[in-house]
Parts: C-alpha cells; sequence; structure tokens
C-alpha cells in the first residue's frame, strides 16, 4: 500500500517536471520569445559543457569549490556559535538579559543588508564571505536553539528534577535532547538562508563561485550561462538539505521521519 | 518490626501548608493552611473540582513548588527539593521521547551513580514486572498510552521512592485499558508499598484503590470530608483492591461508597453555578 502511495507520488512529480520542460521546449523552438529572454533547453545544454571546461578560462569545479569552502566555513562556525548562544541564553537568565538587546538589533537586519559593510570591512577575499555566510546563519540557528531550550515542556524537566537531575545533567541530558528537533529545524532553516546570501554576495563581488558565475553570463548577455549558474545553485542547494536531512535523521531516531 | 520502621521512614506530615499565588488580578488562594499525617504505606486518593488545588498540593509534596508557609516533612525531614524519593508519575506520562524503554528506566538509576551491574538487574526486573519483556530497545512513541504509562511507573518505582506522587496517571488511557493499569498499579505497588498521593477525577478509581478518599472543597482548597473504604467493605478480610476489578464494582457496599464520594464531590462542583 504504502509502496503504491509512493509509485504514485513519483508519477505525479515526474509528470509536473516534464511538462515544465517540454513547455520550454516548446516555446522556445517556435521561436515564441528572443533567446536573450529565454534560452532553449539545447543552448542551456551547450552553456553547461561550456561552464564545465572553464568559462571565462575558470574551470567548474573552481566555482564549486568557491563557493562550497565559503560555505562550510561560514556556515559552521556559526552553527557552533549561534547553537551555543542560544542555549546558553535560554538557559541562564543574565546571559539573556546581556545578550538579548543585541540579537534584538541584529535580528531584523535581512543578511544581504551586511554585503557592502563586509567588503569595506574584509575586502572581497574569503574572510569576508565567510563572515557574510556567518551572519546569515547564526540568527537562525541562535533563534531556533533558543526557542527550542524555551518550549522544552515542564513536565519533562518536572521529571527530571524528581528523579534526581542535577542542573548540568538536565541540560545535558533532558533539555538539550528535547530541544534538539526545533535545533534542528533552525540549522536547517540557516542552511538555505546561508547558501541564498553566498549567492548574492558572490553577485555583488567576487572572482569565482555560482554568484561570479551568473553574473558574468548577464554581462555577456548569454542568458544560458545564467540558467546554468542558476541550476547550479539550486542542485547544490538541493543536495545541501538532503544530505541535512539524512543526517538529522540519524541524530534524532526517535522522532516521525520527515517526507 | 521492620514494618513499623519501615512505616514511619514513609510518613508524611503536613504541618500548616498554605498556597497563594501572584496573578493579575492579585493574590490567589490555592490551598488554605491545613496540616494532616499520612501513615507510611498509605494509599491515599484525593478528589476534588478542577482547580482546587490537587496538583498544587502534589508539588509542595514532591519538592518541586515551595508552600507559602508551613512545611511538609518525610521520615521527620523537610522536604526542600524534589529528588527520588518522591517519584512523580505525570498523566501524560512524560517519558523521555529520545530514550528507549531500558534507558528510560535506567536513567535515574545512572544519574544517581547507581552500579551498572546492579542498575541492569533493577532495570531488567522493572521491565518483567510490568510485562515489558522484548519491547526494552522501543521508543515511548512506538508503545500504547497504557504501555507507556507502565515504562512511567517502572521508571519511578525503579528508585525505590518513599514516596509516590501520582497526578491523574490513568485520565489519559480508554476505560479499558484505565482498568487494567488499576489493577496492575496495585500489583507492583504491593511489591514495594511506598506511601502513594494519588489524584483523580474517578470517584471510582478512588474507591476501589484508596486506604483513605481526601475529598477537596473547591478553590481555595480545603480538605472537606476523608474517607476510609475498609470501614465499608464489611466482611472482606483484605482491601478490594487486591480483587478483580469487575467483582468489586458489582458489590452494594462499593456503589454505596461511591455514591456517597460522589454526593461529596458534586456538591462542590455544583455550588459554583
Amino acid at each position: 500500500m504504502r509502496k503504491r502511495h509512493k509509485l504514485l507520488k513519483n508519477t505525479f512529480a515526474l509528470a509536473s517536471v516534464m511538462t515544465l520542460i517540454s513547455a520550454w521546449w516548446g516555446v522556445t523552438s517556435l521561436g515564441l520569445v528572443r533567446p536573450l529572454i529565454l534560452p532553449s533547453p539545447a543552448e542551456v545544454g551547450l552553456g553547461l559543457v561550456d561552464i564545465w571546461h572553464g568559462y571565462l578560462g575558470v574551470p567548474f569545479m573552481n566555482h564549486f569549490k568557491a563557493s562550497l569552502s565559503v560555505m562550510i566555513l561560514g556556515y559552521l562556525s556559526a552553527a557552533v556559535v549561534g547553537v551555543s548562544i542560544g542555549i546558553g541564553m535560554a538557559w541562564i537568565p543574565s546571559v539573556d538579559r546581556l545578550l538579548s538587546p543585541l540579537v534584538s538589533a541584529i535580528r531584523p537586519i535581512p543578511p544581504p543588508a551586511w554585503i557592502p559593510l563586509t567588503i569595506l570591512w574584509f575586502g572581497i577575499d574569503l574572510t569576508a564571505k565567510v563572515f557574510i555566510v556567518f551572519v546569515a546563519a547564526v540568527v537562525p540557528c541562535l533563534l531556533n536553539s533558543y526557542q527550542g531550550i524555551k518550549s522544552v515542556p515542564v513536565d519533562l524537566l518536572n521529571a527530571g528534577r524528581s528523579l534526581g537531575a542535577t542542573r548540568k545533567v538536565l541540560l545535558m541530558e533532558i533539555v538539550v535532547p528535547a530541544a534538539l528537533p526545533v535545533i534542528l529545524g533552525g540549522l536547517r532553516i540557516a542552511l538555505g538562508t546561508a547558501w541564498a546570501t553566498i549567492v548574492a554576495a558572490e553577485l555583488v563581488v567576487s572572482l569565482a563561485g555560482f554568484g561570479f558565475l551568473i553574473m558574468n553570463g548577464y554581462r555577456n548577455l548569454e542568458s544560458n550561462i545564467v540558467f546554468c549558474g542558476m541550476l547550479a545553485v539550486a542542485i547544490t542547494g538541493f543536495l545541501m538539505n538532503f544530505l541535512f536531512l539524512r543526517l538529522s535523521q540519524k541524530l534524532v531516531p526517535w522522532m516521525p521521519s520527515e517526507k | 518490626m521492620s514494618q513499623t520502621k519501615l512505616g514511619e521512614r514513609n510518613d508524611l506530615v503536613y504541618e500548616d501548608v498554605c498556597m497563594d499565588f501572584d496573578s493579575a488580578a492579585g493574590v490567589i488562594r490555592a490551598l488554605d493552611p491545613f496540616s494532616f499525617h499520612i501513615q507510611g504505606n498509605e494509599f491515599i486518593v484525593i478528589v476534588g473540582p478542577s482547580g482546587c488545588g490537587k496538583t498544587t498540593l502534589l508539588h509542595i509534596t514532591s519538592g518541586l513548588t515551595a508552600p507559602t508557609s508551613g512545611q511538609v516533612l518525610l521520615g521527620g525531614e523537610k522536604i526542600v527539593e524534589p529528588g527520588p524519593d518522591k517519584a512523580i508519575v505525570f498523566q501524560n506520562f512524560s517519558l523521555f521521547p529520545w530514550k528507549s524503554v531500558y534507558d528510560n528506566i535506567e536513567f535515574g538509576l545512572r544519574i544517581n551513580g547507581v552500579p551498572l551491574a546492579d542498575r541492569q538487574r533493577l532495570v531488567v526486573n522493572a521491565i518483567q514486572l510490568i510485562g515489558l519483556d522484548g519491547f526494552e530497545k522501543h521508543f515511548p512513541r512506538q508503545l500504547s498510552g497504557g504501555m507507556q504509562q507502565r515504562v512511567a511507573i517502572a521508571r519511578s518505582f525503579v528508585m525505590q521512592p518513599q514516596i509516590l506522587l501520582m497526578d491523574e496517571p490513568f485520565a489519559a488511557l480508554d476505560a479499558q485499558n484505565r482498568q487494567l493499569m488499576q489493577e496492575e498499579l496495585v500489583r507492583i505497588w504491593q511489591t514495594q508499598k511506598p506511601t502513594v498521593l494519588f489524584i483523580t477525577h474517578s470517584v471510582e478509581e478512588a474507591v476501589f484503590l484508596a486506604d483513605r478518599i481526601i475529598v477537596m472543597s473547591r478553590r481555595p482548597g480545603r480538605i472537606k470530608e476523608i474517607l476510609r473504604p475498609r470501614d465499608f467493605m464489611g466482611e472482606l478480610t483484605s482491601h478490594w483492591r487486591t480483587l478483580p476489578y469487575d467483582d468489586v464494582i458489582r458489590r452494594i457496599d462499593f456503589q454505596e461508597l461511591r455514591a456517597q464520594v460522589w454526593r461529596l464531590v458534586k456538591s462542590e462542583i455544583g455550588d459554583r453555578h
């Protein structure tokens, strides 16, 4: 029964994607729109080959490495810092009082708004981009960790205390595991935000990376390259999210799996 | 001899205990000052209308909440903080969802430094006692409500508490499970006989289980009446809770007591309207 359900779902998914691609192919091959506005699937395919071998002299893997190394460094440091501060604020009232004004001040600034200032501070090298990813990712990590800890059911705390848990045991063995699904939710949001922000930063100023690729295609009026860059961003983003979900299912085996 | 000693150790004494809460509308009195003595190994069931301070009383006894004034003594010692000598079983089970059945029951022993070998023996015994052999590795989510509450009871009993505090433990179960669990609880309780403070909305449950039934008034909570089911059992040599539930509820004396308790509870609910 479940197998049949899955088959049905896959059929629908395939149908919707195929419809979109055939519409795209139909519209472009009939010449209904100019190639600059919408390149044909074939042109995008050629663009992919072009990029793989090195569009404007930069091989594809260099773009990939450029975007991904920034992503990993910035995201991981944001995860460590954001989750620790979020937990610290939720668990220790004085830390909350000390840091919540700062968090409230930074929170409403959309991550891309940091880009110009960061370039002024750090230039356009790795540090600058890592910083931007960090700023983008740290806020959702922190907020969700805080929220997750604060929303641990009071009965679980009472159960722990009545079984003799000290404050440290309570935090490590009850509060953090109970909040883990919400914390992971924050890490997942942060992954998306960080990825969006790094691409935005590369659009503004960069020497490599997917954003750079998209922007160069735009400047040279090669919309098929723009499409290829976007496709690469989408696929990489999808894979990161997929890996993250797989990993978090390992971390919270007691939760019903998410589809 | 040892029985008497054990009893004294588990005696629960309330001395002028009173509880007020601050709220937007001012100070609300949850419990009027009261004094009360519970014998060690007694099975006390508390009934009363919603909001009469039953749960507050339970929290004060557990040490989770400090009373506004007065004190509670357990075996002569003032209760100042929660701990494994005062186990709680919650209405919503409150098992740790990320721990297996085995790990849930082992948790209290482990954090209190019980050696591994003893832990294993105690947990295996507890799992046998509640009849969940084979479910050691299951997560709580994979169990029925009744099974989850068995695990919660085992998690408490494995600590060999002096008092067991139960806050409407079977209210979330369906009628059949509830009845089974009442019989089960009596069986498990008899292996250790801690002092029990059991809160319920079910008059029938109270009459079946209790050594003494405490009927509380509506807010501010006061002890309205105390009844001893033993006084109603006529020719029975042992408490009717050890007999099959179905047989007991058909007894005339059981039904009379049930009606009497219900009238007391109802008058407290009815007065409100």
